[in-house]
This record gives structure tokens, sequence and C-alpha cells, in this order.
């Protein structure tokens, strides 16, 4: 739990600076980039759809590397192709249907976009098949900030605190107190028993530190096992198909959000539907460590109507009110901070313990993400003054109320 | 000071002493218990055995594994669905009498919650206690799962085979068929069921109203040439008098009147509000709302009414008629009609040709027609006739009938002379009912189609000539049901499911008959998504009036004990006497749960020795418990209709008894009336479950009043204690403060007439638990908004007043610092919080709370077979709110101010970047309420009706003398009266 904290309070921390670094970050990317700069970074984000299918510079997927697709292609065929591949290829279109014919004939996906968000995909792509690297887009500048203020050793010891932390959970859950119980238990009865009948031992006092110390240890250990009931902490079940986010986050990247898709709309994230999984195992029928059986799962789903039965591995109570959106839209909370390091894992596993303690320590030691920035925040005129005048340096969720009651559970 | 009390106890209590020195009741009901229980006392045993099974519980509790909890989503996501968002949907409530447009709230495919839509014309957002239940009667577990074929279940194709053939053979050889419904409205419907007729030529459709409304239809046809039922206009009438109709509880169309007569009194934005005079026999809703109000016989009815055609006659210089001795003294009602010609309204509930034909006359008199009554744009919602109905059972019984199909529709119970009918039911070869319960009518019947619930339904609706209204499916059928109309659609030989075919039907008849929309597709689209279409009507003038003769027949005389059958809020025909809901929803009147009763007046009680819960015979084989009703005539007993139910399901089975047995045909029509009653007491008792003295707040000034004229003079009338509290309010402790958000609620007591919408809709919304009559009657009911009924005056005819009560989310809040565990601490909000989880049940909270809003969960309601209501099965558990906890046994509950919706649109004004706009948050009571009369929102917005309600000089606390600093305010009532007791106003500010 420590660790946890020291590393919340970094966050925190990084909260406070955030004004100056915000101003430098600006500063850097002004003279690095200019406007397009800011539409290759709209179009990193866009892009993110995009990556489901597509590479740039990284070969084939489901559909063409895109590097350099700028040149290969006018600008107007791809504009129209991004919007309604289909009708073009049903319009005989001779690049198009080419390329149909090329790849599997896997239809891609119509995008509503408008020309400027066209503009910034396709932005991005230039800048990344000339080799540039472009930041995160976001649309807080606070995220901007954590984000990019990031330097490159700071995220590995991110990591490796994680890791460590991983461990730590995994040594203390498979901790077994019952000898000790068990053995405390035998102890203070026996000399219970000796200080009252045998008297076996003469020295008195020996029975009496004995019985001190083996009913701390028991009460002890009784108050830990209480506490911890019903939690799930280290809970990591066998899913009814071998699926593994190492394989999809990690080497393929693809983006939490591409298949947890409502995590920022609404309460739950969202388990992504078959179809959702289909707009890859249409092409990708085999993997490299299952081969065809896993996959198979989800055809065989598809085909005879039956949904696809996962075991949720964080669960909260029912008296719980656990909003996705809040934290992840709102706050700007990275999955990982309560999910853990969920792209190395092959066999999802609950990390933190989710007890209300958690939740409302973080609460305490948590900014308001969007304080300054978000303008429902201007509800808080109280606040806003203290912050402006000096009086408080940070406004963390506590401030709001966030640690009330009602706040999560009704 | 004017006293106000609650029961008749309470009232003798002031009557005797002067001041109500009675000790309130105790907390909790001691039935059942031993005396050392009672006394608290608990033996050594009882400790031991406490102490192991609280070791036994805690040991078994550590032992157990957490369930596997299965996350299962779609396979193929429909794009309009976000797991754990609400979608909502338009539809139409129609359950054969009262119409309202709704939107369905649906979350992750169930709906759960019924709102009001507010794009109707007609009902304007507005529902009542039923539409707000009807949502659980889809996850009725009573309702069939299959069709039945003579008491078997069987499957939709041999059904269909075999009543098709029989249909033929009935057809060529020349048979009879009925079609017994009850009032349709849906134009697709009845276009269909001519083509039934045109397939089958010798199909006849009789429309059959348990609750009838056909004199009127008899009346306008006599007096303007169209059985119709004229379009009220309530939001035009200075003055209103009312004879027995109540058209704010039941009659008509009461969602639509409420709204309008609310708002001619609401006294927000104007000085000046309607005048309601109410003369009738029982004590109904609407009654209880009347500025004047008196007491007549049923018989007496239209002496009254003549007595008052005659003064208007004679001022208007019209003939007048012989003068029959009124009881009532109509002089006052007639120079308040005079004075308004042309802006007011008369009106009449009873169900009989000449006392319709009087009103009809008066109104005439009056220039009401095109004024405040529009022939043009009648309400098409009643339009039985009740001859057709009489004439068909005879039919029926001559074995003229060769084939029934009933629809929407249960005669077995609700028609008066119920075994005739289902004698001639075995002279009927082809008998089919579409009834999704196996009813009473149902249980009779060769074949039995259950029809779909309308949420599972497409369906369409006209109200009112031009106003159209559309119903869509907001759930997939649960059983292997059909809506009833594919049934008909399959048997004519009709091919396509229905939705196409209303589809077609409003491309071919509805579509061209508007100029909105320049093609079909736009005008459905929009039609589906707001719910509702009005087209645009013409000004038309109204038709010739017909003078009828009013000479005063010879009727006889009504004599001895009348007897007057009226519909409940709840319960109206017992259609929904399967809902548990409505059960337990406290009569707005009476507070009776679970049952119907007989009403006597106190001082017939008082002359035969009767007390409440006494058992009676009436005419010998009814026997029904007593309720000493205030303010009911004395020479009337009068019984809620719709209960006494047989085949009606678990919950309906058993409770009250069936009184549509006294329905007594008069002239071809239903009276629901009947003299020369004979009573006796039997001697023995009957518990009854009263809410009503549950609560008692000992006669401290909870309900404050004026009247019209002494508001207008000075807003503070009535309500001069509130500025001398506000002064004394000094406190040793900080003043709490709320700088983000402090919410408020604030209700209009002129405004709320206490039909009980509000107490289901939040039942609804916050997985109240029913608990059943017995809990109940130890004073349990979980109800998180109750509505405290408080007379004044006399008990001959009191005033009564409505008072919705909830948690006050006191600012210094008294259940708070007593909570050893501290698990109702406040927010930073305003709020006064509940955490369940933290909860242990000591129940100080509810001791110290003064305003006994805080109810007691002493046992497990959910999955457990003791309460068979609606949480004891998985069906019925769909309807729950899955963003409010159900809460276990053992601890305490209150109203939250529904703190799901006031997180949720801060999230959503969150997500948009924007601060919380007025009136963004709803909660459920004001959501559902039909008057607006009660108002969320932020205090800390000046510019919020909240707070612009809270700045009211009408505006008080209850209990505010006890520094408790409400979050909820009361708007006084105010009564347009000519007179208030004096001393009101000069005393109302002392208290005692």
């Amino acid at each position: 739990m420590d660790d946890s904290h020291s590393k919340i309070r970094i966050l925190g921390f990084k909260g406070v600076t955030k004004l100056s670094l915000l101003l430098f970050i600006n500063l850097m990317l002004l003279s690095s980039f200019n406007l397009p700069a800011q539409n290759a970074r709209q179009g990193k984000k866009l892009f993110q759809e995009c990556a489901a299918c597509h590479t740039i510079g990284g070969g084939r997927l489901v559909g063409p590397d895109l590097k350099g697709v700028n040149e290969r292609r006018d600008k107007e065929w791809l504009y129209s192709f991004i919007r309604n591949s289909q009708a073009m290829i049903q319009a005989g279109d001779p690049i198009a249907v080419e390329l149909f014919n090329e790849y599997n004939k896997v239809p891609m996906a119509s995008y509503d976009y408008t020309d400027e968000q066209i503009e910034s995909i396709l932005t991005y792509i230039s800048a990344k098949s000339e080799g540039k690297e472009v930041e995160d887009a976001a649309p807080e500048t606070s995220k901007e900030t954590e984000e990019s203020g990031e330097t490159v050793s700071e995220k590995a010891d991110k990591e490796i605190a994680l890791q460590e932390e991983m461990a730590k959970h995994e040594l203390e859950r498979d901790r077994n107190y019952s000898p000790a119980f068990w053995i405390s238990i035998l102890l203070l009865v026996l000399s219970i028993f000796d200080l009252a009948v045998t008297k076996f031992i003469k020295a008195k006092f020996v029975n009496v530190i004995v019985i001190i110390i083996t009913g701390v240890i028991v009460v002890e250990i009784t108050v830990r096992e209480a506490i911890a009931l019903g939690r799930q902490e280290g809970y990591s079940p066998e899913q009814p198909i071998w699926f593994s986010h190492k394989v999809h986050v990690q080497q393929n990247k693809i983006d939490c959000r591409y298949c947890h898709h409502t995590v920022d709309d609404s309460k739950h994230a969202g388990f992504p539907s078959a179809q959702l999984c289909m707009n890859c195992h249409n092409v990708v029928k085999e993997g490299s460590r299952t081969g065809k059986t896993e996959i198979a799962k989800i055809y065989d789903a598809i085909e005879n109507n039956k949904p696809i039965e996962w075991v949720k591995v964080h669960n909260l109570p029912d008296h719980v009110y656990f909003s996705h959106a809040q934290h992840t839209n709102i706050g700007q909370i990275d999955c990982a901070v309560c999910h853990g390091p969920v792209e190395e894992m092959d066999k999802v596993k609950q990390l933190s313990d989710l007890s209300m303690g958690w939740c409302v320590n973080c609460h305490r030691e948590t900014n308001v993400t969007q304080f300054e920035t978000n303008t429902f925040y201007k509800h808080y005129t109280e606040l806003h003054e203290k912050l402006k005048s000096g009086e408080i340096k940070e406004v963390t969720v506590q401030d709001i109320g966030g640690n009330d009651c009602q706040k999560c559970h009704y | 000071m004017k006293k106000y009390w609650k029961s008749l106890e309470e009232h003798q209590e002031i009557k005797n002493k002067g001041t109500l020195d009675k000790k309130a009741e105790p907390e909790f009901s001691i039935d059942g218990l031993s005396q050392e229980e009672v006394k608290g006392k608990a033996s050594r045993r009882d400790f031991l055995k406490m102490l192991g099974f609280t070791i036994g519980y805690a040991s078994l509790a550590s032992s157990c594994e957490m369930p596997v909890r299965k996350a299962i989503p779609f396979l193929n996501k429909p794009e309009e669905v976000t797991p754990g968002e609400a979608n909502y949907y338009a539809s139409t409530y129609f359950d054969g009498k009262d119409y309202c447009s709704v939107l369905v709230k649906v979350r992750e495919g169930r709906p759960i919650k019924i709102e009001g839509n507010t794009l109707s014309p007609i009902t304007q957002g507005g529902t009542s206690a039923r539409v707000q239940a009807s949502v659980l009667n889809l996850y009725d577990t009573t309702r069939l799962q299959n069709p039945f074929e003579n008491a078997n279940e069987s499957d939709w194709d041999s059904i269909d085979g075999k009543i098709k053939k029989q249909l033929q053979e009935i057809s060529s050889a020349n048979g009879k068929i009925v079609l017994l419904s009850s009032s349709i409205i849906s134009p697709t419907t009845k276009k269909l069921i001519g083509e039934f007729q045109d397939k089958y030529p010798a199909t006849e459709w009789i429309t059959y109203d348990a609750i009838s409304a056909s004199a009127m239809l008899e009346a306008n046809e006599q007096s303007f040439g169209k059985a119709v039922i004229p379009d009220y206009k309530f939001q035009n009438a200075n003055v209103i008098v009312s004879f027995n109709a109540d058209f704010l509880g039941t009659w008509l169309s009461p969602i639509e009147y409420a709204k309008a007569y609310a708002r001619k009194r609401n006294l927000e934005d104007s000085k000046e509000m309607s005048k309601h005079y109410q003369v009738e026999s029982y004590m109904s809703l609407t009654g209880s709302n009347a500025d004047n109000r008196y007491k007549i016989r049923p018989s007496q009815e239209q002496e009254v009414l003549m007595a008052l055609y005659n003064e208007l006659a004679a001022a208007t210089g019209v003939q007048t008629y012989e003068l029959i001795a009124s009881p009532v003294d109509v002089e006052p009602i007639a120079k308040d009609l005079l004075k308004n010609k042309g802006k007011t309204l008369v009106v009449c509930g009873s169900n009989s040709l000449k006392s319709q034909l009087i009103v009809n006359s008066i109104n005439h008199l009056l220039g009401n027609y095109g004024q405040t009554i529009d022939m043009n744009n009648p309400l098409q919602t009643i339009q039985g006739m009740d001859k057709r109905m009489y004439d068909l059972v005879d039919r029926m019984n001559r074995g003229e009938i060769a084939g029934l199909i009933t629809y929407n529709t249960n005669p077995a119970y609700t028609y008066p002379e119920a075994d005739k009918f289902v004698q001639g039911l075995q002279k009927v070869s082809l008998k089919i009912s579409l009834a999704d319960i196996e009813d009473e009518t149902a249980r009779h019947m060769q074949f039995i189609c259950p029809d779909n619930n309308y949420l599972e339904s497409w369906n369409d609706a006209e109200p009112k000539p031009g106003h159209y209204s559309l119903g869509q499916p907001t759930i997939q059928k649960l059983f292997n049901t059909r809506q009833a109309q594919e049934s008909l659609m399959k048997w004519a030989g009709i091919e396509g499911d229905y939705y196409l075919y209303m589809k077609d039907h409003w491309e071919s008849d509805i579509f061209p008959k508007q100029d909105q929309y320049s093609t079909f597709e736009k005008f459905w689209v929009q039609s589906l998504h707001d719910g509702v279409f009005a087209l645009r009507q013409d000004e038309a003038a109204q038709p010739k009036f017909n003078k009828p003769d009013l000479k005063p027949d010879n009727q006889p005389k009504g004599n001895g004990i009348e007897l007057l059958l009226y519909e409940t809020v709840a319960m109206g025909e017992g259609r929904n006497a399967n809902n548990p809901w409505l059960q337990e929803l406290p009569d707005p009147i009476s507070k009776v749960t679970w049952d119907n009763y007989a009403n006597v007046s106190p001082k017939y009680a008082e002359e035969n020795d009767l007390k409440n819960e006494d058992l009676i015979s009436i005419q010998k084989d009814l026997i029904l418990p007593v309720l000493i009703q205030p303010g009911h005539d004395d020479h009337t007993v009068s019984i809620p209709l719709g209960y006494g139910r047989t085949s009606g399901g678990r919950v309906a089975d058993g409770i009250g008894k069936n009184v549509f047995g006294f329905i007594r045909n008069i002239a071809g029509n239903m009276a629901y009336s009947g003299n020369n009653i004979e009573i006796k007491a039997t001697g023995e008792k009957y518990p009854l479950a009263l809410t009503q003295s549950h609560h008692t707040m000992e006669g401290r000034p909870i309900v404050r009043e004026t009247t019209l004229k002494h508001w207008q003079q000075d807003p503070d009338s009535g309500n001069e204690l509130h500025d001398k509290v506000e002064k004394q309010h000094v406190s040793l402790y900080n003043t709490p403060s709320f700088p983000n958000f402090h919410w408020g609620l604030a209700i209009n007591l002129n405004s709320c007439i206490g039909c009980g919408a509000c107490e289901i809709a939040c039942q609804a919304e916050n997985n109240v638990a029913v608990i059943g009559k017995e809990e109940v009657r130890k004073r349990r009911i979980m109800h998180w908004i109750r509505i405290d009924r408080y007379y004044s005056e006399d008990s001959d005819n009191p005033e009564v007043f409505h008072q919705p009560v909830m948690c006050q989310q006191c600012d210094n809040a008294p259940c708070e610092n007593v909570c050893p565990v501290a698990a109702t601490p406040h927010s930073n909000e305003g709020l006064n919080m509940m955490a369940y989880n933290r909860c242990i049940g000591t129940r100080y909270c509810m001791n110290n709370c003064p305003y006994r809003v805080r109810r007691f969960n002493w046992f497990e309601y959910a999955n457990n077979a003791k309460f068979p209501y609606n949480m004891d099965n998985g069906l019925g558990k769909m309807v729950l709110n899955p963003d409010v906890t159900v809460r276990s046994r053992g601890v305490v509950e209150k109203c939250s101010f529904c703190s799901q919706r006031i997180q949720d649109k801060k999230l959503k004004a969150k997500k948009e970047g924007r601060m919380v706009k007025d009136g963004d948050i709803k909660v459920a009571c004001e959501q559902a309420c039909p008057t607006e009369a009660i108002v969320f929102g932020n205090l800390n917005d000046k510019k919020s009706r909240v707070s612009k309600a809270f700045a009211n000089p009408r505006n008080y606390h209850l209990l505010e003398e006890l520094h408790t600093l409400p979050s909820v305010g009361y708007l006084t009532k105010v009564r347009n009266k000519k007179s208030i007791d004096a001393e009101v106003k000069h005393e109302s500010g002392k208290h005692e």
C-alpha cells in the first residue's frame, strides 16, 4: 500500500507544477512544430482507430502499411476512400478494387470524418512516415503536461515500480497465516490451562508473557483476515477464451479504448462485443501462441449466437457506484493507475485491493484534473477564489466532496 | 388556534380537551410480542443465543467464497446502446381508460421506469400512479407464457388453425361473432377490426367499459347530435362546479385535468386562482381539494342540479321548472357562475342521463361551449354504450352468439350480473380471450391467446381527433405471447406483422393529412421519436344545442341508506390489482392499503355504534370492514371498486371484496349507486392497514393556510410564524455553509392534489420494497415519500390538506449526531447522506428524526419468499434500478434526493464542459408530478426556480422552530373561499 501511496503522491506533485510545465511545453511545441503539429497530434488520436488494421512503416496488418500513402495516392482519392471505400469499389475505381482483392476482400469501415479530421490523420501519417515523433493529443492541456512531462527514465521507473508492486502483492496474497494462527491459539490455551490448573511452569510471568504475545498475534491475524474478507486482490480467474492482453496491447499496440470503448461515456468500461473482435479476427485467424483454437471460439460464439461469458476480474460490492467515465474522461486517470500494467499480463489479475481505504486515499491525494479548464467547476467559486488568493495551492478530489458517502453509495 | 387532525381519535382529543396531550403511538408495533420483550428485557439465555448466532454467522460469512461474476457482452452491439447508460423511448400508455404519453427509461434492454412525455399536448409530461406502476406489470409472474387451449398449454400454429376453422364455420353458417373490447383509441386497430369484419361479415364489435360514461355520450347525442365526451378546458375556468366527478383522480382524463386545474391555482405567476365547488357524497380526491364542498346523497344530485339550473335560468330570463327543495343552498354557487359567464365549468360524474342533460343545459346557459368546453375536439378514451353490453349478455343467454372474442376486458369480474354473463358464455361455441393473464373471464374460455404487455408492442392511439400518439416496444417479448392485433391479423388472413401494418396505415391515412413533413420517412421517424403528433386544427363553430326537456320525472326518491360505488386512484376497475406497488399505495384520502372497505360518516358511525374495522354486512351477502370517513354523507355508504379479484394473480387474489354486482341498470345506463341498503353490524372485527396515524406530528403547525383574499392583501398571510422563527434562529454551532451546490426542494401545497404519483415514481426509481399488509399494519411501510393528509375543522365536512413529506435534508440534521457509527453524515452539497454499508441498525436516527421519514429494513425484503411481491423472483427483479442499492436487512434508509440523478446530471455537465443548469436535474417525484407541485434545484443559484420559491413569502419549513434548517420548503395552501375563521389569521402566529 505504501508504495502505491507514494506513486500517487508523485502524480499529485506533478499537478502542482502543471502550470509551469504547460508553459514550457507550449514554448517547445511552438518552436519545433507549428500548426501541422497540432494537426498531427489530433491525427494521432484519431489514428488509434486505424491502428487496428494499419501500421505506418510497420508492415502489412489487416490493411496495407500506410507509410508514404500521401505520396502514393492523391488527396481526393484518400478522402473518398476513407469516407466510403465500398462505394468506390462498387463504382469500379481500379485502385480500390485492386486493393480490395489484394487484402482478402475485407471491407474497410466507413468513417464519417470531417475534412479537418482526415487532414489531421494524413498529416500524422506523413509526419510518422518521415520518422518524426508526434506528441500525444489530449483535449485537456493538463494531461498533455502529465504525459509529455514524463521523461523516459521516469517512465521506466514507473514500470519497475509497478512490477515490484505486482510481485509484492503476489507475495502478500500467498502468505498464509493459518499455521501461525493455530500455533498461537494452542499456546494460548496451554498457557491459560497451565496458569490456572496444572501450574507446570512455576514462574507465572512466563505464562503471562506467552498469553499476551499469543493473544496479540491471534487478534492481529483475526483483524487482518476480517478486513480482507470479500476482497479479491490477486484474483486471476480462468477465462472462457485464452485472451492475452500482452499480445494485443504490448505486441500489437492496440489502444485500451479500442475494445473498452465506452470507458469515457459510461460507468462501465465495456467488454467488447464479439463483432468488435471480428474487426481484426476476420483476417487474423491464427494466434502465435494458441494457434486456431482460442480464436475459433469467437467464430463459434457468433455462429451459434451464444455470447461469450467472460469472468469479471475487478468486482465492486453492489452498494458501490463506480463510474469509469468520471475517472478516465473527467479525471484523466490512466487505466494503469487502478488496473496496473495490464499490457504485461497474459491472464488479467487484480492488483489493487479495491478497498474503500484505497479509493479514499486516492481521492485525498489526487488533484481535480480539469478544475481550471472545465466550465463545470465554475460552480466551486469559493475554491477558485482561495486558489487565486494563494490560500490553497491545489484542489484535491476530497476538497470538492469526492469523499462524501453519497458520492459512491446510494 | 385552528386545529388540524389526521384521525378521528385525534379529533376526539381536540374536541374533549382542546389540547393534544395524547402521546404519540409507540414507534413500532408491539403486536405479537411477549410482555418481557415489550419491556426490552433479555434473559441470560437470550444473550447466549444471540452470542452463539453472532459467532456462527460471522464464521459462516468468513468461510464463504466470493461468487464468480460474469460479464457477458453483446455479440453484436447495437450502436445506440451503451451499457451503463439509459436510453429513453417515447411510447403510449393506454389501458382501456387512461391515456398517457410516456417516455420509457431502458437500461441494458430492460424498461425500468416510466416518465411523462413533455411533448404531448394532452398529458404534458404528467403521469399518474397507475402509469408509473405500469412498468411492473411487464414483469408480472402471473402473465401467461404460452397460448392455452382448454386450460392446456398449446402452440400458436395449432391454435390459429383451429380458431380460423371455427370462425369460418360460424361465418358460413351465418352465426354471430362478437368482438368485445374496452374502448379502443388506436386508429390502426380500428382499421384492422374493419378488415376483420370484412373477412367475417357476421362480426359485431361491441365496446364495454366497466366504469362507463355512456350517459354522458347519450346526453351529448341528444343535446348536440354527437355521442362524444367533450374536451374540458379547466385552464380556462374561473369557477368550477363538480357534481360527483373526481376529475383530479379518476374521471375521464385526470392527468390532463389535474395539470390544467393546478396551473390555474398555483399562484406563482398570477394573483388570481379558480374557485372550485364540489358537491358529492363520498370524500373524493377532487372533493378534498375543493374550496367549498357540499355533501349530498347520491339521489339528491338531480335536485341540486335542478335548483342550480333554476337559479341560473331565473337570472338569465329563461324558463324555470317546478322547484324541488334542494338540500344545498345553490345561491352562492349561482352568483359566482353568473359573474364569470363563459369562464366557468360545470361537470358531473354520474352515469345518469338526466343529470348529464341538466349539466349540459347549465353549461349552455352559462355560455361555456366554445370557451371551457369544446365539442369539436372530443376525448375518445371512453366510448362504451352500456345498452349494447346489456343487450349482448341477453343475446348470449338466448344462444344468439356463436363466437366471442374478448380483448382487454374482463366482464366475468366487472359485469354487474357476472353469473349471467358466465351462463351466457356456456351457449357460445367459440370463446377466445386475448387477456395476458388467466383472468376471471379467460378461465371460461376455450382459447386464451395472451397479448403482449404494452411495453413489448407496437401501437398507436388517437385520444382526441388529430392527436396521434405512437407506442413502440422497448424490450424483446419475454414470453411466447403475441400482440392481440397480430392475432386478429392472423385470423383475418392478413400477412405480415402489425408493425408494418401500422406503418402502412400511417403512410396511407395519417401522412396525407399533415403538411409539416415532405416525406413519409421523415414524418414517421420524427413522430416515433416524439411519441406524439398533432395535426393543426381549425377552429370550428360549436354544434347547435338542442334544449332538452328537464321536467322532473317522478323518479322514486331515494330513501334509507344509499350506496355509492367509486373508483380509487390506485385500483381503477381492478385491472391493476396484481400490481403490488399499487396495492400498497395508501389511498389518498383514507390512507388504507391492501383492502377495500365501506366508508361511512362519523355521525352515522356514532348513531349505529360502529368503530373503524368493525365488520358490517351490506345487503346480507357482502361483508366489509367499516372505515369512518370524515366529510362523508351521513346517509350513504360508499365502497371502492376494483377489489375482490378471484383470478387476478398471486398478489390480487383475495384482497377486498368485489362490489361490481351492486351496479344497477337505470334506463340502459350503469348506475353506480343504490338505495334502501340494509346494513348490519356482525360484531366482528377485521384489521385494516392504515398508514394515516403512523407518523403523527402532534398538532404542531405543520400545514399553514390562508384564503385568497387575505393572501392578496398580505402575501405573508397564514405564514406569519415563518418570519418570527427566522429571527429566532440562534445557534451555538457554526452556520452550515454549502458553497458549491445546495440542493433544495420546494413544494407548492396549492398545486399538490395528493394523487400519489410521486410515491410510486419514488418506489420505482429507488427500489423501495413492498412489504405487505401485515407489515404495513406494524407501521413499517417503506415509502420514502409519503403524502400526509390532514383534516381541519369539523369532522362532518372538514377541509383536507395534502402534504408530501420526504427526508427534509436538514442542514442541522438531528439524525446525524446520534448515529454511533457515522453512517449518516452531511455532504458538502447540503445532503443528509445515508451509507447503508455503514449502518448497523441502532435506529437512533429514526428516533431522533422529527419528521418520521426514515425507514428500517426489518427483514430482507429481496430474495425472500415471505415477501412474494416483486423482489422474490428473477422476473420481478428486472424492474430494479441498477444505479440504486437494494437495501438488506438491518439498515435504515430514506429519501436521498435521488442522489443517482444528481450525480448523473453532474457528470453529464462535466462531460459537456458546462455548468449544471436549473431544471437539468429532476428528482423522481418532481418528474412524475402531474401538477408541477414539486421543484428541485440549487439554492445557491439565486435564479433557480427553487430559490424563487424559497424567497416567496408563502414559503415555510416543517417544524422550523426546531432549527433543523430543512432543505425542503412548503408554500402555504391558499383556498379561494369567502371567509376563513378570523382567528386563523390572528392566531396562527402563536405556537402553543
